[in-house]
């Protein structure tokens, strides 16, 4: 999983090929980024699974580290939703077209895809977490993929309807036969279709079932938190049941010391886990 | 000060005891010779293991803004210890009613550095009898007078009692030498400009940024210190010259009118920089154009923290 | 094989190794001593009872290190990576132990760091055993000694006029092949000095034995006395030769990317852009410090996390020996009882 040339330290150059705002009120911006090296396209793509992230590198700024949100066959191009908090994150959303942008990756371990085959899949998102969720989606919709899976739910909750990320592809979605969508936002709007509340009591109202399913959850820590054990409650047992955690990262390839929960890296054990993992590590977070 | 120390525990039983605070800061036997630690007790009976001597070097109020303002809080402090929490309290960092001062009048704390620079790294045990200190090296025990080991902040110290205590163990010691005190700064202002930056570098260049000298201060307590701003980024963190001059000069300024001249700074550097001869400069300053000596009660402010229609404003003219 | 260099010749010796070489040695510096790289006439420390002040990891891991350069247009330029051929004479071996820890970090597997690789190298380590190991030693607490040879090509013992010295790596021994072979009789000596050395060392106390006591008791209030006086500065981990976490800056004034020493004792290193602190107090730090070298090393790599070097002891401003806390660790219960 080298990341440029022999020095992991280093960022791909990549060009900003689209940019865009993906919430209402612009605090979150959708970029996709080509490659400036084919080869590194070529070596990126034969080793991403969804749930990888990278981080993307201002120079003069910093890095962030952001979950990819896009599946291999959907083109040159890597993408990134990103919300605008910090002094990177302010940098990127700046962006144009054409503009350079560093990136080093894929990191991390990404969803167990291969393990998952044959099973239902219970995505649960919330938020701006929704990213790498997206990516998986995206991956096992591909149609000489889509068989080796079973049942898709997805559950995916925003603070308001303006928040919903993939807008387009929700509303595609809720026609599609094989995938079961439940939006939620957690104070009604007027015309609002779907469903209103916190995503861990939305889970527990569709209670998905558990047989022959696995279950990944992404978003902000409070509804994790609250809706693993849901899951739990459900039927779902810990080692079926998968998160992705966040901590501070810099070197994103376990040399810096500091995203450690307890003996593990989230950069390079992570970011994904399962409950069981997480239950056998300690509270470090 | 060692004979300080029964009354240091009887005083901490009874507050404890009684209720009148519900932790008491004092000092615990070491488990490294000559570094006892600092303590913080909750239970009366827990006051037997406290300990009080030379070696009990560090200033304890630096611990106060890490308790909340409603802890009642009982602390043993010497002279320099009580002008911090004087300006703790000044600061609005701690409220007076919730603080019971055990003053110490002081005669002088320890610098281990220089037993160990004497005797070497073997110092087994370092007793401090009050004239005297007793050092065993590999099974040998020597006498050394008290004064050749005081560390060099106390050798010039002007206020030695604890302007503020509510409870006071010992007579009063005479108060410094001005002239004395001085000594440092003088030296330095006697240097040409060349000569001073010289010597600033010098010392500067072995920093490397573990910010132990702003960690033992009581008055950096800054909830985010200027060198970990990074939006933007003002300083370098690397252990270059600028980050490292940065780092220096600008803590030093922050302590205008602030710094009690504890000397905590040094004695915690473990590059063994020579840091309070910038502060000393700024000490000097304040008295000698300000009439102001930081700490010596809870309602003057520092000059450079009020404003008044008659301030000197000579860099106007 | 072993060979004896006498210590007149020493001087000698180290002037032959250059210009193939530089050589680092300890030099005396104030009231330390610190590696530097020798030039003609340096006085060499190497009979100080005592380590350096700053750990010899400096010479692979730079408290500050630029990993590359950028320009405007955004594309970086990676640093070029030191050249120099060198010899790090008089290492200790808990510091050359503490180097070869740092090996299983920076040369993982899955990504090399070519910046720590290069140097690692480039470099012969001739460690110094320790003859009279201080009071604040303890490597025969953790997995190693004051004759330990892990880490070094060469390992040194003091025999008084000469040094033996012990070839461990065939690639160190074009060094030494001018140099007279040991006799058994100075080879007895050698021995006797190192069997004295590791006897004058206060008995062992249980260090990777305490790893179930530590991992069992992560949330016990053990964590809040042990933290208590701590002053949440750096000169533990700084001054450590196995601490190894560092921060990644770009420094704007000089169009670069560097990586500086960091410490998980700082506040800001776990503080999330969020504002959410996973290591909020002392508490919390002061337990990823001890459980990442005595418990979560154990499960990297199988090894302590910390050689007993002993500087952290005596350089802790307030007195926080790690010794004191893994010795209390031992005591702690393997079963918790969990909050309902």
């Amino acid at each position: 999983m080298l990341v440029s040339q022999s020095n992991p330290y280093i960022p791909m150059p990549m060009r900003v090929l689209r940019s865009y705002a993906e919430s209402a009120d612009g605090t979150l911006r959708t970029l996709e980024l080509g490659f400036e090296n084919k080869a590194d396209h070529q070596r990126f793509f034969d080793s991403f699974v969804p749930g990888q992230f990278c981080t993307l590198s201002v120079f003069g700024k910093g890095e962030s580290a952001l979950g990819v949100a896009n599946a291999a066959w959907e083109g040159d191009f890597v993408r990134f939703t990103i919300q605008r908090l910090g002094t990177v994150t302010q940098a990127l959303h700046k962006l144009q077209p054409g503009d350079s942008v560093g990136m080093r990756g894929p990191l991390g371990n990404g969803f167990p895809i291969e393990a998952w085959k044959g099973k239902n899949l219970v995505i649960i998102g919330g938020g701006c977490a929704f990213t790498t969720l997206f990516s998986l989606i995206k991956h096992v919709q591909h149609p000489k993929l889509r068989q080796d899976y079973g049942e898709i739910v997805v559950v995916y909750g925003t603070r308001n309807s303006g928040m919903c990320m993939y807008k387009p592809e929700l509303e595609s979605w809720h026609e599609m036969h094989d995938m079961e969508v439940h939006q939620a936002i957690d104070v009604a709007e007027a015309g609002w279709a779907h469903h209103v509340g916190y995503v861990p009591d939305v889970v527990k109202q569709v209670s998905p079932n558990p047989e022959n399913a696995v279950a990944v959850v992404c978003g902000p820590p409070i509804m994790t938190r609250y809706t693993l054990p849901a899951l739990v409650e459900i039927g779902f047992p810990p080692e079926d049941v998968f998160t992705s955690m966040e901590k501070r990262m810099k070197c994103g390839i376990g040399k810096c010391g500091r995203c450690n929960i307890g003996p593990k890296y989230i950069c390079k054990d992570g970011p994904v886990f399962s409950l069981a993992e997480l239950q056998a590590l300690p509270a470090d977070v | 000060m060692s004979q300080a120390l029964d009354q240091v525990k009887t005083e901490a039983r009874r507050l404890l005891s009684e209720g009148l605070v519900d932790v008491f800061v004092g000092y615990k036997a070491a488990d490294i010779p000559m570094h006892p630690q600092p303590a913080f007790i909750s239970k009366a009976d827990e006051a037997d293991a406290l300990v009080y001597d030379g070696f009990c070097a560090n200033n304890l109020a630096t611990y106060l803004p890490q308790l909340t303002r409603s802890t009642k809080i009982g602390m043993v402090v010497r002279g320099c210890e009580a002008r911090a929490v004087n300006i703790l309290a000044l600061e609005n960092q701690h409220s007076r009613e919730n603080l019971f001062l055990v003053g110490v009048p002081c005669t002088g704390v320890l610098d281990w550095r220089k037993l160990t620079a004497r005797f070497g790294e073997n110092v087994s045990a370092a007793v401090d009898e009050g004239d005297t200190l007793q050092v065993t090296v590999d099974g040998k025990t020597q006498q050394l007078p008290r004064a050749e080991a005081l560390h060099a902040s106390c050798q010039r110290c002007q206020h030695p009692n604890p302007t503020w205590a509510d409870l006071m163990i010992g007579e009063p010691l005479p108060e410094g030498d001005p002239e004395r005190v001085w000594a440092q700064a003088d030296e330095q202002i006697g240097k040409t400009k060349a000569e001073r930056y010289a010597w600033f570098a010098h010392e500067a260049e072995r920093c490397i940024r573990c910010y132990a000298c702003r960690e033992a201060c009581p008055m950096c307590y800054c909830a985010e210190c200027f060198v970990d701003h990074i939006t933007p980024r003002w300083t370098e963190s690397t252990t270059s010259p600028a980050g490292q001059h940065a780092w220096h000069i600008t803590r030093a300024f922050h302590q205008t009118g602030r710094c009690v001249d504890c000397g905590a700074c040094e004695r915690a550097c473990p590059m063994d920089i020579k840091m309070t001869y910038l502060t000393d400069k700024l000490n000097q300053d304040m008295q000698v154009k300000y009439g102001f000596v930081a700490g010596m009660d809870i309602e003057t402010q520092a000059p450079f923290a009020t404003f008044s229609l008659d301030d000197k404003d000579r860099f106007v003219e | 094989m072993a060979y004896i260099l006498e210590k007149k010749n020493l001087s000698n010796f180290l002037t032959a190794l250059a210009p193939e070489y530089q050589v680092f040695a300890p030099v005396k510096r104030g009231e330390y001593t610190q590696f530097e790289a020798l030039t003609a006439n340096e006085e060499l420390a190497l009979d100080d009872a005592h380590n350096t002040r700053v750990p010899p990891k400096a010479l692979f891991l730079p408290m500050s290190e630029t990993l590359m350069s950028y320009r405007p247009n955004g594309r970086a330029e990676m640093a070029a990576l030191a050249e120099e051929k060198r010899v790090v004479f008089g290492m200790r071996p808990c510091d050359a132990q503490a180097v070869a820890l740092l090996d299983t970090v920076f040369e993982a597997e899955d990504y090399n760091d070519p910046y720590w690789r290069q140097r690692r190298d480039n470099t012969l380590v001739f460690g110094l055993g320790c003859n009279q190991p201080c009071a604040s030693c303890f490597c025969n607490s953790v997995e190693s000694g004051p004759f330990s040879t892990l880490g070094q090509e060469v390992t040194l013992t003091d025999l008084g006029d000469a040094y033996y010295l012990q070839l461990n790596e065939t690639k160190a021994e074009g060094l030494l092949e001018g140099l007279p072979k040991a006799s058994p009789q100075q080879e007895s000596e050698a021995q006797a000095i190192q069997k004295q050395a590791a006897e004058s060392m206060p008995a062992p106390f249980k260090t990777a034995e305490v790893k179930a006591e530590l991992d069992t008791n992560f949330n016990s209030a053990f964590w809040s006395e042990v933290s208590a006086a701590c002053l949440g500065c750096g000169i533990c981990t700084f001054l450590c030769p196995t601490c190894f976490c560092f921060d990644i800056v770009d420094e704007v004034q000089r169009s670069e990317r560097v990586r500086n020493w960091d410490t998980c004792m700082f506040r800001v290193y776990s503080h999330e852009t969020s504002g959410h602190n996973p290591r909020p107090t002392k508490r919390e730090r002061t337990r990823q410090r001890v459980m990442h070298k005595f418990s979560y090393w154990l499960d990297h790599a199988d090894q302590i996390g910390c050689t007993g070097c002993g500087r952290c002891v005596r350089y802790c401003p307030v007195g926080i020996d790690i010794r004191a806390i893994v010795r209390k660790a031992a005591d702690l219960p393997l079963e918790v009882a969990h909050a309902g």
